[in-house]
């Protein structure tokens, strides 16, 4: 009796040894090598020492021999959960030395196993991926795991947070799980992500592209917008994740977390009365702004490298965190053209969803014109981000900096589309269109037929800057809740967001609407 | 006395000289041009002027403006400050002919001593040494080695005509004589068309030693003691004292002796700087006599207790001045540091831009003069000097370690200040023995950086202070997410000891403490050297922390880069990366930081004018090529290639306005 148990518990140690080790240690050397960590390393990073607890340890794929597979202890992913500053995430992550990560039935069981904990719980769903995609051996199969895992995808997107890191590579129909989570993460010269890779591109192209070039983390931090963080490597990428969980509500019933970095509600900048130039033709940095209101002066920006134009990303006004939104008039005059609007739109929705409560920060000049443009859809993705704010019920604060003009001035979460309280700073130019153009339309007849036509353009564009490009009439409408002082922005966002807290809205029933995508 | 002056400058020195007035009750009109139109100086004032468009040319540089300004606000006189006008011999004279009173020597003065020539026979009449030389021009081979052997070797070439170093020479011995003189007199002929040369002795490695002077308008001149500022970049001085370690009191009553009939000799009235190259045996030899306030005043003013401006308004008005030279007391030491916008890392390129934040210097013995407050603008138009910072001390060490703390403690963001060079001069061995020389900066900094490695205890101090903040920052974290834990079992207690590898450049440091936030009282090990640490409460807002290490105070400026944490502290700045055990285990493996983040435009690296652009769209680049000439105060650079590549577009042409980060050209790579 005694022996027969003994046995067994050494044989279950022996089937853990083997599965904690993976592929075997030559594999493990070469993704080293690659100055990648392995899965499980990576897992130990991004939860708490010690927290993260094992599904499905000892689930294995069937074995294939006609194929040449065999039978792995976990399948090429390890999957559980463990906690990050204590609270309790859901994670996968693909191990790349067993069978190159491939996913196949097993494989993708594991994980939509932990996806439905997650929503059923209401902890977030962190997806570490390095896999050479589909298990080519398991057939249909493997085209049939995916497809499970991505209704997961859809079904838990707006319940709970969804992340994906992207640690290798990610190739095929995978691409589309990290497409649908709310924020994909790569690690720059070790990921790559594109749906047909160097060899197909070549075969049907005739092209010569190198993975780096065709789906690295350049490209898609700066081109495609797929990924929304580049970092330099696999340590700083899950220091990344765990910051940006922090910023979050485990799922769409909580409240975002308070976090109190002492910095007080009622300090002032008096920098900031100086941040707009007195020229208006000369730009300034809107992160400084930024920086400067939010609480210890922390910004997590979502896609810096991409749309540089308007800025996404959170941060914390009182300990709450924020999502803002703000244009950047030191890139393209923070001009809204279609990339900005579709980068900003799905910020929104994600904060919309998470009860995150959005602020803008507004100096936009309109909408960028041209064939480009227009031709591209800036009506169809303006239409988005114009979609997305009206639909955000969370409390929803705008600050006009300085130009607010035309469409844009209305689309960028203005009073009438439902911001609950916009100020402006006593530099802001509320208008139609800026004072040359308006000029140039109102006054053309006396224009053209005065003496000197340049010189009674430059006085009418002086008076219509003097009579409309400032604040106080679209405050005499109400349609500005207050002109504030620059110096006192944060302390009166932060009153806003007090009496904001207890904000509801209710709105017809509807299956969902239908967002001009 | 006046009732209402004009101040002809901006900036910090004009600031200073309204805080006089003010406390003389004398009005002041303060002048602007359009770019300074929000400026600290112009609150100071009683009341402002505005001059003109931005460039000096156009506004503080305009005479006339000037003088209708002070005669329609009912001034009595115009100070000029330094810089500018300050030594403007014309400017003085139509000062003076418009009934206004310039607060500065006469005219003429200001004249003789900006002539080189006639100053330097000025020196000579009033028994003052000068640098040995023989004083016309000569093209002879023969009289050259003759005068040379007169003059004593080494020996510096000056070529007649231009100026800019061009043709200079410096002949160690006769044997050099020959090819030395043929090849200056080819470059200034071919430059200038003139083969003429001046020949003066060279002086290695001087010191340089100046004496302020003051003089009324009844013939009594007194001196103010020295000040030693040989640590200069180009010219520029950065760092000053008062006194010299150079000087003792034999040497110091010469040299103000020297001064003072210098004064006389010329009619000097009001203040003055007498400046004097000492050379390596102890000789000194008169350069040239400054005919205005010194930028570095400050340090004259801490150790006689006197007010110079104050002297200056006095002397003016007609008033005789109020002490003699016995009454003239010397009393312990004072370091003052210049603060300038400019980057150190980058050949100290200036830095312009918002000041974004700004602290403000309180202190015993410390004294701040700053023309900034936070939303102040850097612009490119005028001088890159911010402040000073100034310590008092009984002695140069308790000087200097008053002045690195004051520095430790001195924030300004949102431009690039020269703040850690500055304070890395005053941490060096050789200043804090006090051996220098104006070639200190070359011989001992790289791209303003120490050659020295920095010592392990200021490394240490700054490790704790970083790891510090990064502990207590992820333990606030973890603390304020509680409530949104589960409830269910109890969280494992934190342990007792925490461990750090903290990386900073190529030093790694492993860290062990205990202790808590709420008592503030921890007990750290460095690589086994004992630390007893005291923390206030940390606020993660501030850009300064306070820390007691081993019971003495400390300052130290941080900020969050993203995970990693930047430090400043006794001139050492660096970027520390804080990694726990687990992290530091598995660290190795990461890859050497490559980059494919490269950047496929060419941004401007400071702001300025465009005035060239050396490439055409299309053509094929190369890595550190220069595609583009900007001028920037004055001085123009290039900008070179980030990469390899083909020009894909051109964003920019000559004569635009560029400020830093615009992009300037896209390649295709």
């Amino acid at each position: 009796m005694h022996n027969i148990a003994h046995n067994t518990l050494e044989k279950l140690e022996s089937m853990r040894q083997e599965a904690l080790l993976g592929g075997g240690s030559q594999k493990i050397d070469d993704q080293h090598r690659k100055g990648k960590l392995t899965a499980r390393e990576r897992i130990d990073l991004l939860l708490d020492e010690g927290s993260f607890e094992e599904f499905d340890q000892l689930k294995t794929g069937r074995a294939r021999p006609e194929t040449g597979t065999r039978e792995f202890p976990g399948d090429g992913v390890i999957t559980g959960h463990g906690t990050i500053d204590g609270r309790e995430v859901f994670v996968f992550s693909q191990d790349f030395t067993i069978m190159g990560g491939s996913l196949g039935e097993a494989h993708s069981q594991k994980i939509c196993k932990v996806m439905d904990h997650a929503v059923r719980v209401g902890a977030p769903i962190i997806g570490l991926n390095d896999s050479g995609g589909a298990r080519i051996q398991e057939g249909v199969e493997s085209l049939a795991a995916y497809g499970e895992i991505f209704s997961r995808n859809v079904m838990a997107s707006g319940v709970v947070p969804q992340i994906s890191c992207i640690m290798g590579p990610c190739a095929g129909g995978a691409v589309y799980s990290p497409a649908i989570t709310d924020f994909t993460f790569m690690v720059d010269q070790s990921s790559y992500m594109f749906v047909t890779g160097p060899n197909v591109v070549k075969t049907v192209t005739h092209q010569e592209i190198s993975a780096e070039d065709l789906g690295g983390a350049a490209v898609h931090n700066q081109k495609s917008g797929v990924a929304h963080f580049a970092l330099p490597n696999d340590i700083l990428c899950l220091r990344e994740v765990r910051r940006l969980i922090n910023y979050l509500p485990s799922n769409n019933r909580q409240r975002p977390p308070i976090i109190n970095l002492r910095d007080p509600a009622e300090r002032v900048d008096p920098a900031l009365d100086y941040l707009v130039p007195a020229n208006p033709n000369q730009t300034y940095d809107m992160k400084i702004l930024i920086t400067s209101i939010l609480d210890g002066a922390e910004f997590m920006e979502i896609h810096p490298h991409f749309a540089r134009n308007i800025i996404c990303g959170f941060g914390r006004l009182g300990g709450q965190t924020i999502g803002l939104i703000a244009n950047q008039p030191a890139v393209l005059a923070g001009v809204l053209d279609s990339l900005a609007s579709v980068k900003a739109a799905r910020f929104v929705r994600f904060c919309d969803a998470f009860n995150i409560p959005l602020v803008c920060l507004e100096d936009v000049p309109g909408f960028m014109p041209g064939p480009e443009q227009e031709h591209g859809g800036i009506i169809r993705h303006g239409a988005k981000l114009l979609y997305a704010f009206v639909e955000a019920t969370v409390p929803r604060l705008t600050v006009i900096i300085r130009k607010g003009y035309g469409g844009a001035y209305v689309v960028m979460n203005s009073k009438h589309i439902g911001c609950d309280i916009n100020f402006a700073w006593p530099t802001a130019e509320i208008a139609v269109l800026g004072p040359k153009g308006a000029a140039e339309i109102i006054y053309r007849k006396e224009i053209n037929e005065s003496p000197d036509p340049a010189q009674t353009l430059a006085r009418k564009t002086d008076e219509y800057r003097q009579m409309h490009a400032n604040p106080f009439l679209a405050a005499k409408q109400g349609f500005i809740d207050d002109v504030i002082l620059p110096h006192e922005t944060r302390h009166r966002l932060i009153r806003s967001l007090q009496f904001l807290e207890g904000k509801q809205v209710n709105q017809p029933p509807r299956k969902h609407g239908n967002i001009p995508l | 006395m006046f009732e209402k002056i004009l101040i002809a400058n901006r900036g910090e020195i004009a600031i200073r000289i309204i805080q006089t007035c003010k406390k003389l009750g004398i009005k002041t009109v303060a002048v602007y041009s359009d770019i300074d139109s929000r400026s600290l100086h112009i609150r100071e004032a009683d009341e402002a002027v505005h001059l003109g468009p931005s460039a000096s040319s156009a506004s503080y540089l305009v005479k006339s403006k000037l003088i209708e300004a002070a005669l329609a606000h009912q001034c009595q006189a115009i100070h000029p400050g330094y810089g500018f006008l300050s030594e403007s011999a014309s400017f003085a004279a139509e000062v003076v002919a418009a009934g206004l009173v310039f607060i500065g020597p006469s005219a003429q003065v200001v004249a003789t001593m900006g002539d080189k020539i006639a100053a330097k026979n000025m020196a000579i009449r009033a028994g003052v040494p000068v640098v040995p030389g023989y004083n016309q021009a000569l093209s002879d081979m023969g009289v050259i080695t003759e005068k040379a052997a007169e003059i004593g070797y080494p020996i510096l070439f000056k070529p007649a005509a231009g100026g800019g170093g061009r043709g200079m020479r410096i002949v160690h011995s006769p044997d050099q004589l020959a090819s030395a003189l043929q090849a200056a007199q080819d470059e200034t002929r071919k430059a200038f068309g003139d083969d003429r040369i001046f020949l003066e002795r060279f002086i290695e490695n001087p010191r340089h030693i100046e004496v302020q002077i003051m003089a009324d308008q009844h013939g009594r001149v007194i001196s103010l003691g020295e000040r030693e500022c040989s640590i200069q970049r180009r010219y520029q001085k950065v760092i000053e004292e008062s006194p010299s370690p150079a000087v003792d009191t034999v040497l110091r009553r010469q040299l103000g002796d020297m001064a003072c009939s210098l004064a006389t000799e010329s009619g000097y009235t009001n203040a003055g700087t007498v400046e004097f190259i000492l050379d390596q045996r102890g000789d000194f030899f008169f350069m040239e006599m400054n005919t205005r306030l010194q930028v570095e005043h400050p340090v004259t003013e801490m150790v006689t207790g006197l007010d110079l401006v104050e002297l200056q308004l006095r002397v003016a008005a007609g008033e005789p001045l109020p002490l003699t030279q016995e009454e003239v007391k010397l009393n312990g030491w004072a370091i003052e540091a210049r603060i300038c916008a400019e980057d150190p890392c980058r050949s100290f390129l200036p830095s312009t831009g918002l000041v974004t934040r700004y602290a403000r210097l309180r202190g015993d013995n410390v004294r701040l003069d700053s023309g900034i407050e936070a939303g102040s603008i850097v612009s490119v138009f005028y001088d890159s000097l911010l402040a000073k910072v100034a310590a008092w001390g009984q002695t140069r060490e308790e000087a200097r370690k008053s002045l690195v703390q004051a520095l430790n403690r001195y924030h300004v963001e949102g431009v690039i200040t020269n703040v850690d060079f500055a304070n890395a001069i005053l941490n060096h061995p050789a200043f804090i023995e006090g051996r220098m020389t104006t070639g200190f900066i070359e011989e001992h900094f790289d791209e303003g950086v120490s050659r020295l490695t920095p010592p392990r205890e200021q490394l240490e101090a700054m490790v704790i202070a970083v790891t510090m903040v990064y502990h207590n920052r992820d333990n606030l974290m973890r603390e304020s997410l509680k409530p949104m834990t589960a409830k269910v079992g109890s969280s494992p207690k934190s342990k007792g000891e925490h461990r750090y590898t903290v990386k900073g450049e190529s030093d790694i440091f492993t860290v062990e403490f205990q202790g808590d936030a709420a008592t503030g009282l921890w007990d750290f090990r460095i690589d086994g050297t004992a630390y007893r640490v005291s923390s206030p409460e940390f606020e993660f807002f501030r850009r300064r922390l306070r820390l007691e290490i081993n019971n003495e105070s400390q300052y130290f400026r941080l900020q969050y880069r993203q995970n990693f944490i930047w430090a400043a502290f006794c001139g050492i700045s660096r970027i520390f990366e804080i990694y726990t055990p687990r992290e530091w285990e598995l660290a190795h493996y990461m890859p050497k930081e490559k980059t494919s983040m490269h950047s496929n435009e060419l941004t401007s690296p400071l702001p300025g004018m465009v005035v060239g652009v050396l490439i055409n769209q299309g053509e094929r680049v190369y890595r550190g090529q220069d595609l583009v000439i900007i001028e920037s105060m004055k001085m123009e650079s290039g900008v070179s290639s980030p990469c390899d590549g083909i020009i894909e577009s051109i964003r920019t042409k000559t004569g635009v306005a560029v400020e830093t980060g615009d992009v300037l050209i896209t390649f295709k790579t």
